[in-house]
């Protein structure tokens, strides 16, 4: 009941806004959105709470069924999701977007919105690729409308790229699941963790992991795969950005936990290396490009596949360790992506460009309440033992440096030290970035302080990170018993 | 010994209701050649009176088809079986040429906005239309050569002539291309047929006599020439590259309700002739999986690269068409029954989608000015109903959500290739899902641009187009929300 609710309203007022929002005033329509988007909340804490489950035949001829779920591993996803889905209506509100009407702007966060909650309740694994389709036209929309309207020509190229990378990562991804459900005889989720992927070929198997790891590393995204992702950070207006770098990539990962990991383990375990060598170039490809970066927010954009390594990294090490650094690491670079995000495009907003070359006044200066959640956020970012990025960084180099038995020890070891060189990197480029935006003593061209809403969605990230810094149980509580059933503990 | 064929008529109604149809038409125009709407509302009534008649087929199992023209026990033979899947096509033959009825509709609308008509009138224009038609529903149950080749001749002759007769040069053209491609196609058919004939000794599609001519070395050479001859000519028809140079010229020198009909119905009627010739084909193998791999691979790339560089919507449609026939005849390829289903419902979600495309650039309409993307832009604003169907109908046939329709039917046709281990053959499809994407996106895009003008005043639309857009749209918001409609019927 809450499930379908958490799923049909944000889905109901988004079809609403687009058929009848054209002539509404802002206000009025950022109203809907946010009635529609704090009733979802609600709806979804009460299904972490209560844990139901639908199931429900859709397409009997494909075998396809409504069926969602509630689990450990989930639950901290679809939490993040349903908060920061009110967190962009109430930035939103006194922004009038650019670029066509509010209707259809907030109509597109709230499908995305209810695409990714769709994602992480999903249980079969067809309906789970369907979910993950679903964000795809409502984010393209946001990109090539809304994103800069200074540069037409990047908006097309930026929300093409987007697009066309996710649907290549999906389709493959959509082959991998065909193949397992084929072989496997069952396209329900938890049926396939129970199954190991005993019974299907180890060929099978590894063709199975090889199509699954690679269509869903794009969407991660993991190197090479990820240069669709600067340009769409960079071009999409701050609401998308914030839920393409928190949400977005996290289904990514989440499809791997979900499909190859509980799935077909042993052909994972056998591609293990080849993705931890793949996230240690992430983190050092990404903490390299921030370290030279111009543009803010490609640079926060490059950071995140820098931090999206350390998660391949925890998965890739096949450790009850490093499955729970992975799925912290993922809430935490949600949390601190968004909060970077929300102030960098609200930075991007005032100073008309986000070129660190130009000269500005220093936020410690004139804005210090801007400047006290970038220099939080920045810190978070570069792994700071108290802030929500630490966990997940120290915890997935720990699990790499001792992988699960069978793998081979060298390679791990080598990403391990590549990732801890990556830390390194990203307190350099976090140095950079507040020595050229928060500290100085320029005050001149001034620009305003973060208030109102912009101030109440930055300050509850920042308590967030805080939060998540001080007290990592509370999230690592929530997705132990998930992780040790689907590592067996070891 | 009686030798009396039994004939169930009611059987046979999806055939003989718009063959009849036909025939009412013409002797009305002898009676009454003045009316002009009459010949329209009979054409309807005879196709929807078909409909009808082809719904208890797709109801019934896959074991127990409808069957006519049997021969007396011993024997048994049929001539006419349409199980689930032969009917389910007939019902989107039908249909489809439904639609294309009321967007060749004569009256309502404003004197611009009423459809152009093609020589000889109206009742020529849906005699035509029904006949083709009847030739799709009988090909898809024909079960002996001869009526098979009849009945695909049928469907496709009188498709020429609806070219043709816009009577302007490009239509000519067209025309020309189309005759000359079915000529060849049809000396293709028939000489696959005639080998098929001397190597299984039986002028009937049946899976015993194929299995014995598989087992002797002779007999199956023969047959398996045979079999490609009859793949490639009614690869003419599928618009499979390399068989696809006449469908841009023909969509574009026809009118734009002809070309929906090549795109629609005439799509059926190939398709389901190839599914009469492949379904006792299954123990054949290798030689013609390859074959009809190497045809769907082809035809995705090249239909999808040319599509995504269109300017004019009609041509852009036109090699969607041969990219999306690629994807029909994808699953062929795995030659399992599951394969055969799933094309089939593949084609008749494309067709839903297809038609709605068609329709909405009927009613925009517009002549010359019409035929570029550019007409299209800003269309989600200034005409948002018309602007939202045709959005829903290239995300549709690009697979994406909120075409759901058009997703799950990329997981039917990608579904029997993954399970039987085609990874090849699955990558060229991954790779061709993307540029799809990009080539109806493109589309798409358009639609969301700013308005280049303000709105001229409205145009009082074409009543028939109206209908046929309510009737297409409503099929696929339906199906999209509930897929199980679709693929329902062929299970």
């Amino acid at each position: 009941m809450v499930i379908a609710l958490s799923l049909v309203l944000p889905a109901a007022a988004a079809v609403w806004l687009l058929g009848a929002g054209r002539g509404l005033a802002h206000r009025t329509v950022n109203r809907v959105a946010l009635a529609a988007s704090a009733v979802t909340l609600v709806a979804v804490l009460g299904a972490v709470l209560t844990r139901p489950t639908i199931d429900r035949p859709w397409v009997p001829a494909l075998d396809l069924r409504w069926q969602f779920a509630v689990d450990g591993i989930s639950a901290p996803l679809l939490v993040m999701t349903a908060v920061l889905g009110v967190a962009v209506v109430v930035h939103s509100s006194r922004r009038r977007p650019e670029g066509g009407t509010s209707a259809v702007f907030h109509a597109c966060l709230l499908l995305v919105e209810t695409g990714a909650l769709a994602t992480f309740y999903a249980r079969d694994a067809i309906l789970f690729f369907i979910a993950f389709e679903v964000v795809l036209v409502p984010m393209w929309v946001l990109i090539t409308r809304f994103g800069d309207a200074h540069r037409p020509a990047a908006r097309a190229d930026a929300g093409a790229r987007f697009v066309l990378y996710t649907a290549l990562g999906s389709t493959l991804m959509l082959v991998g699941i065909l193949a397992l459900v084929a072989s496997a005889g069952t396209a329900d989720l938890e049926v396939l963790a129970r199954g190991n992927g005993s019974g299907i070929p180890q060929g099978t198997q590894l063709l199975i992991a090889l199509a699954l790891v690679s269509g869903l590393g794009i969407k991660v995204p993991l190197f090479p795969g990820h240069t669709w992702l600067p340009p769409a950070h960079t071009i999409a207006p701050t609401a998308g950005s914030v839920l393409l770098a928190a949400v977005l990539l996290k289904m990514g990962t989440y499809g791997l936990v979900r499909l190859p990991i509980a799935a077909v383990p042993d052909a994972f375990g056998r591609i293990a290396p080849v993705l931890a060598v793949v996230g240690a170039i992430g983190i050092l490809w990404g903490g390299l490009a921030c370290l030279v970066e111009r543009d803010l927010k490609r640079l926060i954009a490059y950071s995140s596949v820098a931090h999206m390594g350390f998660v391949a990294l925890g998965l890739a090490s096949g450790t009850s360790t490093g499955m729970q650094a992975a799925l912290f690491a993922n809430v935490a670079h949600g949390v601190v992506s968004a909060l970077l995000f929300f102030i960098v495009g609200g930075l991007k907003e005032r100073w008309g460009s986000a070129d660190l070359t130009v000269a500005r006044a220093a936020l410690r200066e004139v804005s210090p309440r801007l400047g006290f959640a970038l220099v939080v956020g920045l810190a978070a970012s570069l792994g700071l033992p108290g802030l929500a990025g630490f966990w997940g960084e120290f915890l997935s180099l720990y699990a790499v440096w001792s992988p699960a038995d069978g793998l081979p020890l060298g390679v791990f070891r080598a990403a391990a030290v590549a990732g801890a060189a990556g830390t390194v990197l990203a307190a350099a480029y976090a140095l950079r970035v507040a020595g050229l935006v928060w500290a100085g003593d320029r005050t001149e061209p001034a620009v305003a302080d973060t208030r109102g809403a912009e101030w109440a969605v930055v300050g509850g990230l920042v308590a967030a990170t805080l939060v998540l810094g001080v007290l990592p149980h509370v999230l690592l509580s929530v997705t132990s018993d998930a992780v040790s059933a689907l590592v067996g503990g070891s | 010994m009686n030798t009396m064929v039994s004939i169930d008529a009611l059987a046979l109604a999806p055939v003989l209701a718009p063959a009849a149809g036909a025939v009412l038409v013409l002797v009305l125009d002898v009676l009454a050649p003045r009316l002009r709407t009459a010949h329209h509302a009979l054409g309807l009534l005879a196709l929807a009176a078909g409909v009808a008649f082809a719904v208890p087929g797709a109801l019934r199992g896959e074991t127990d088809p409808v069957r006519s023209l049997c021969l007396p026990a011993p024997d048994g033979a049929c001539f006419y079986e349409a199980g689930p899947l032969a009917s389910a096509l007939q019902i989107g033959a039908l249909a489809s040429a439904l639609v294309v009825l009321l967007l060749v509709w004569p009256a309502g609308g404003s004197r611009d906005s009423a459809p152009e008509q093609l020589r000889g009138g109206p009742a020529v224009t849906v005699a035509l239309v029904l006949s083709a038609t009847a030739g799709a529903a009988a090909v898809a149950a024909a079960h002996d050569l001869g009526s098979w080749l009849v009945a695909l001749e049928l469907a496709t002759l009188p498709a020429i002539a609806l070219v043709a007769l816009r009577a302007t040069r490009s239509a000519g053209a067209g025309a020309l291309s189309l005759l000359t491609t079915s000529l060849v196609s049809f000396a293709m058919v028939v000489l696959g047929a005639a080998l098929w004939l001397v190597a299984t000794g039986r002028p009937v599609f049946s899976g015993g006599a194929v299995e014995q001519a598989l087992r002797s070395g002779d007999d199956r050479a023969v047959l398996l020439l045979g079999v490609l001859l009859l793949v490639g000519g009614l690869g003419f028809k599928l618009s499979l590259v390399p068989f696809h140079a006449w469908t841009p010229q023909a969509y574009a020198g026809g009118t734009e309700p002809v070309a929906a009909f090549l795109a629609a119905t005439s799509k059926v009627a190939a398709l389901a002739a190839l599914v009469v010739v492949l379904r006792p084909l299954a123990a054949a193998g290798a030689p013609v999986l390859v074959g009809i791999g190497v045809l769907a691979a082809l035809s995705m790339t090249v239909g999808n690269v040319l599509a995504l560089v269109q300017d004019d919507p009609v041509r852009l449609l036109a090699w969607s068409t041969v990219a999306q026939a690629g994807w029909v005849i994808l699953p062929l390829a795995t030659l399992v029954p599951a394969g055969l289903a799933a094309s089939g419902g593949y084609l008749l979600a494309y067709v839903i989608a297809t038609l709605v495309a068609f329709t909405v650039v009927v009613l925009v309409g517009g002549g010359a000015a019409g035929r570029t993307l550019t007409a299209y832009r800003g269309m989600l604003r200034t005409r948002p109903a018309l602007g939202a169907l045709l959005g829903l109908a290239l995300v549709s046939l690009a697979g994406l959500p909120p075409g759901v329709l058009g997703l799950v039917a990329k997981v039917v046709a990608l579904r029997p290739v993954v399970a039987e281990g085609l990874w090849a053959l699955a990558l060229v499809a991954v790779v061709n899902a993307v540029i799809g994407v990009a080539v109806y996106l493109r589309w798409f895009a358009v639609l969301f641009q700013e308005p280049a003008t303000a709105p001229g005043p409205a145009r009082p639309a074409a009543r028939g187009a109206l209908a046929a857009l309510a009737l297409t749209g409503t099929a696929l918001v339906l199906t999209s929300l509930a897929p199980q409609l679709l693929l329902g019927l062929l299970a």
